[in-house]
């Protein structure tokens, strides 16, 4: 019990330095107070913004996108790298062009994306499916292959019939890797759908920052990151939490 | 009942219990880079009904790959092998196969690990709790039914490889250095817990084993195999009552002659063999 509190205190000690640096280097004067503004004038900002729902309202458009795009992006993620981890033929014919894809950065999709889609709503949805798709059908790829030929052998040896071998024995066997995709590919989503709405959006969280950024009103804009790595630091420990409850059985 | 008093009647008196295997002319080759590897070459072996039968050999020597085969595991073989009368062509829960890893599931409990072998059979979904319980118990592994793989000790998970395979009440037990990983304390613990296991169910058993001391001490039979490519070299008989002492003089001779056939170098083809065979009391 000590040791956690004294551990989180632990990682809380450079983020405590950092805002006193932050809060004495604009103090001093070192750049211009509408470039660097003092902590206070953050904190302020973002219970204002709170305040007057305005937050509420961009945050919830931005993690709509996210939940919509990230739902597409993963399912489908998950359906492609199964399939290719278990048909020779679905690899020998998608697995090559995949792998090329998938060293594509997302980012420089965007040009593309916006000639073809436009800067609507289903643009930014796409992007984030796309940034999900790549990372969790990797792991789903992973997964399925990795499945030692010991456990498809013990369930041929009991004649486990069919739908408890999915369930009971594949499924399990391939959750840890998958889990793994599933986190990273939501995190890297929300980052990508961040830079989308910098770039073009009428909503949403990057949005908000952007036309802060164009207004001068710079503690606006630090809100928004603090709130989008707040946002992105949850999603990654909620993920962590889930695969931490399904994966007990795992030696600690 | 005393299963000796039954090996010492003839056949002829109708044993009371199934579990004869057959294997007839068997030989198996792997395909290695392209080229075909030999690695088992003309097994001829009857077991009988409730026979305890081990096979020692060289690393290499197929050992494994014949289990695998009675197991149904691997069907791509020339020759026959036969279950009471019956061919075998792929797995069947009359037949159980334990490896030398435990092979529990890590994500399952001990009691979701040994009711897993019972998905596919027969017996009524009522019972099977209460049988998965029963076999944990004979392992002595009561009071563990919750734990995880890796909460248990290595002797543990490997009794409790031993419970599952045996929960399906196979006729055949087939055992693949099944203590090999384990301690020498431990291991001559389970080796008890096997025989009287064996002695109460009667199951036929052929093992493979490193250890010739555990061959003699649990077995009726030894088999010495030999490699490249892997067949019997000779058959030793162990014509001594169950349950038996481990300090017996006669089990130190018997060992003493299986380890200085083992180390002699392997005679070449065509040169008559020392074999000795065991009298023709085949079942069928
Ligand atoms: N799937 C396989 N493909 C190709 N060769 C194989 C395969 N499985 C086994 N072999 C070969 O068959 C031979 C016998 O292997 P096996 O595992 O049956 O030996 P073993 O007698 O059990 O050895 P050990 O005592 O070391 O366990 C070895 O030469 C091995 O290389
Ligand atoms: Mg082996």
């Amino acid at each position: 019990m000590t040791s956690n509190l004294s551990r989180i205190g632990f990682g809380l000690a450079p983020l405590v330095a950092l805002l006193l640096l932050w809060q004495a280097a604009s103090a001093a004067g070192l750049f211009p107070p509408q470039v660097l503004v003092a902590p206070a004038d953050v904190v302020a900002a973002l219970l204002a913004m709170w305040r007057n729902g305005e937050l509420v309202a961009h945050l919830s458009i931005s993690l709509t996108r996210l939940l919509i795009g990230f739902g597409l992006g993963a399912a489908a993620g998950l359906a492609f790298g199964t399939a290719l981890a278990l048909s020779r033929l679905a690899e020998a014919l998608f697995g090559p062009l995949f792998q090329a894809l998938r060293q594509v950065p997302v980012l420089a999709f965007l040009p593309m994306l916006v000639l073809l889609l436009g800067i609507e709503e289903r643009f930014k949805i796409v992007v984030v499916a796309i940034a999900a798709f790549f990372p969790v059908a990797l792991a789903a790829f992973d997964g399925v292959r990795g499945v030692p030929r010991s456990h498809f052998e013990v369930a041929k040896l009991y004649r486990t019939p069919l739908l408890p071998f999915l369930g009971r024995i594949l499924l399990p066997a391939a959750t840890p890797p998958v889990l793994t995709g599933l986190r990273i590919g939501l995190t890297r989503a929300w980052l990508v759908l961040i830079a989308c709405e910098l770039l073009a959006a009428g909503s949403g969280i990057g949005q908000m920052m952007e036309m802060a950024r164009q207004l001068f009103r710079i503690d606006v804009v630090l809100a928004g990151v603090f709130v989008s790595g707040l946002i992105g630091f949850l999603l990654d420990r909620g993920v962590k939490l889930i695969e931490r409850r399904t994966l007990r059985w795992k030696a600690a | 009942m005393n299963v000796t008093t039954l090996f010492d009647t003839p056949a002829a008196a109708s044993p009371p219990i199934d579990g004869a295997l057959t294997i007839a002319g068997l030989s198996k080759d792997f395909t290695v880079g392209g080229r075909s590897l030999p690695v088992l070459d003309g097994i001829d072996l009857v077991v009988r009904p409730g026979e305890f039968v081990s096979i020692v050999g060289p690393s290499g020597c197929g050992k494994s790959t014949l289990l695998r085969l009675v197991a149904g595991l691997d069907t791509d073989f020339a020759g026959e092998i036969r279950l009471d009368g019956k061919r075998i062509t792929g797995t069947d829960l009359d037949r159980g196969l334990i490896f030398q890893d435990h092979r529990l599931f890590p994500w399952m409990t001990l009691e979701e690990n040994v009711g897993l072998a019972l998905l596919n059979s027969s017996i009524p979904k009522a019972q099977r709790a209460r049988i998965v319980a029963e076999h944990i118990a004979l392992l002595n592994l009561a009071g563990f039914e919750k734990a995880y793989p890796h909460q248990l000790s290595g002797g543990m998970a490997q009794r409790g490889a031993i419970a599952r395979a045996l929960v399906t009440e196979p006729k055949l037990l087939l055992l693949d250095e099944p203590l090999g990983a384990l301690d020498a304390l431990t291991r001559i613990h389970v080796q008890t817990e096997l025989q009287r296991i064996w002695l109460r169910q009667r199951s036929t058993m052929l093992m493979v084993t490193h250890d010739v001391e555990e061959a003699v001490y649990l077995s009726d039979r030894v088999i010495i195999m030999g490699a490249k490519p892997g067949r019997i070299r000779r058959i030793v008989d162990i014509d001594l009552p169950h349950p038996r002492e481990r300090s017996l003089p006669q089990l130190h001779r018997l060992r003493d002659e299986i380890l200085a056939e083992l180390i002699q170098p392997v005679p070449t083809p065509g040169e008559p063999e020392n074999l000795v065979r065991l009298p023709v009391r085949e079942a069928m």
